[in-house]
């Protein structure tokens, strides 16, 4: 099953097996990965799954999946940057076994 | 009055295999408001049962964006509680759940000497997430699409029922059957108990009979009873049958919290999405050219249905303060309530600019019909698929309508907002 590593704010780090077609904010839930509140559940219509894509893998994960996602993630509480996506919106392939994501200081 | 002490709360503990009644208490009325209110912020302002209210509810709460401060407190017979009416401020109460929480959060009666929680409603982190854990795989957008067939055909066969009759009543015909027999689908409970559940349905949110509510809800809760006993002897693929053998933590659930559980749920589903869709249907039928522009935007339904929600919210979500707060120069005290006014909230024109048009090309924002936090609906996606399929289907059949020459609509009172009955013709 591929893996994904959340990195804590504060740099530390937790290694949890998130299967193929789950998304990456229902990995760190169901794992009990503090960090992504998730609060709307995937609609998507929050932006409290923010996430950084570690540098390594923003090719292969790509950027904002359209418009929506784009105009959710300027009500991120926590900086956007180059590298910001909504976790709930990254889908688990084999492809991406190995991502390393970080996470933003605060989901509020 | 004096400020209330709460030597309760501070010793609260909240264990769901030993459920207690928290005992917040209520004020209720001009003479129990408590002195660290202003009287500057006293008002009654007749949110949900006033006349004016009624007249047009949802307009009635976006004017609460210029007709009242943002925070005040209103004083009804019935309850007295803070009201928040900007978008910024029910995020902030809503995302708290350690200073605001979700104790006695429904109204339903129960036994003090018997008590039980609504799970995962009335339960609060940490305990939370192990209760959603159970039941998300399902309730979430993924687990949700996989219904969507099912929940097609009940949407179909329920329209080809009248569809030839040229009128109905919606709310009958369609907004209370889709719910309730996708609720028996879900639930894994059979179909031909669905007129039995409406007629429950109806008592327990219409009623103002108490005696008559405790009877409906008690014959409920037999039947509910009973199926959890059946469905932990013959487990299937269904959420009753799924909270009945679900174990956090590797032990089972407990009786109470399989009961509390499968009771929230079903009391849940029922009135909610029954009244967006009666509201909806209201606005549909006496906005012909708003129907053809959804026709004519299929691949745009999504967005379609979120800012719908946005513009019919129906409910509203109350919280306990666990410790002073000020929120814009606001003293709030422990122990008081805090109502967080939803559907006006989704009316703030600094978030949602002339708020009272439905303009599906609306920037995406954070929308307060399902709340948001933890406590968030767990329900939200099945609403939206259910509010997305029956636009699909209903104007696949029905393409024109209108409300029936001559009717009067009236909106019922109460916490969930919607027209009494909404007859149309085509």
């Amino acid at each position: 099953m591929p893996q994904v590593t959340y990195i804590q704010f504060d740099g530390s780090k937790q290694t949890v097996d998130v299967p193929v077609g789950e998304n990456v904010m229902r990995g760190a839930l169901y794992n009990g990965i503090d960090g992504i509140a998730g609060e709307c559940g995937g609609a998507p219509s929050c932006a409290t799954c923010h996430c950084y894509v570690d540098d390594a893998w923003t090719a292969k994960v790509g950027g904002p999946d359209g418009d929506v996602e784009a105009e959710l993630l300027e009500a991120a509480a926590a900086e956007i940057k180059a590298t910001s996506r909504l976790s709930c919106q990254i889908v688990m392939s084999e492809a991406l076994d190995g991502l390393v994501v970080h996470l933003p200081e605060t989901q509020y | 009055m004096t400020a209330m002490t709460f030597p309760d709360l501070d010793n609260y503990v909240q264990d769901p295999l030993h459920p207690v009644k928290p005992n917040v208490p209520t004020f209720a009325g001009p003479d129990e408001i408590p002195s660290h209110v202003p009287p500057e912020l006293v008002k009654s302002c007749g949110l949900m049962f006033s006349p004016e209210f009624l007249a047009a509810p949802h307009e009635y709460m976006a004017a609460m964006q210029h007709n009242f401060p943002p925070i005040f407190y209103d004083v009804t017979p019935y309850r007295n509680a803070w009201h928040l009416t900007k978008h910024e401020d029910c995020l902030f109460v809503l995302r708290h759940a350690d200073i605001f929480r979700n104790l006695e959060a429904s109204p339903f009666p129960r036994d003090p000497d018997d008590y039980f929680f609504f799970i995962p409603q009335e339960v609060d982190p940490p305990q939370h997430r192990k209760y959603r854990n159970i039941v998300d795989p399902l309730f979430c957008p993924a687990g949700i699409k996989t219904l969507e067939g099912l929940i097609r055909q009940r949407a179909i066969d329920i329209i080809d029922g009248f569809v030839g009759d040229g009128e109905c009543n919606f709310n009958t015909a369609f907004g209370r059957p889709l719910p309730v027999s996708v609720f028996l689908d879900i639930m894994g409970l059979p179909q031909d108990m669905r007129d039995t559940f409406v007629g429950w349905a109806d008592i327990m949110i219409h009623s103002s009979d108490q005696a008559e509510i405790a009877d409906a809800f008690g014959k409920a809760i037999v039947y509910l009873r009973g199926a959890i006993a059946e469905k932990k002897a013959n487990p299937d693929g269904g959420v009753v049958s799924l909270i009945a053998n679900a174990e956090i933590e590797g032990r089972k659930l407990s009786d109470k919290e399989v009961f509390g559980f499968v009771c929230f749920l079903w009391i849940g589903g029922l009135d909610t999405v029954y009244a967006t869709l009666n509201n909806i249907w209201l606005w549909l039928a006496q906005n012909p050219d708003r129907v053809q522009e959804i026709i004519d935007r299929p691949d745009d339904i999504d967005k379609i249905v979120e800012e719908l929600l946005r513009r019919y919210s129906v409910t509203f979500s109350t919280r306990v303060v666990m410790k002073d707060i000020e929120m814009r120069g606001v003293q709030i005290k422990k122990g008081d309530r805090v109502m967080t006014v939803l559907p006006s909230a989704n009316f703030d024109p600094e978030v949602f600019p002339n708020p009272l048009e439905v303009d599906f090309d609306r920037p995406r924002k954070t929308i307060l019909a399902f709340t948001v936090g933890v406590h968030s609906c767990m329900g939200g996606h099945l609403a939206r698929m259910e509010l997305k399929i029956a636009l699909q289907e209903w104007l696949k059949r029905i393409p024109k309508f209108s409300v029936k020459p001559g009717a009067q609509i009236a909106f019922k009172p109460g916490g969930v907002v919607g027209p009494a009955a909404v007859p149309l013709v085509w």
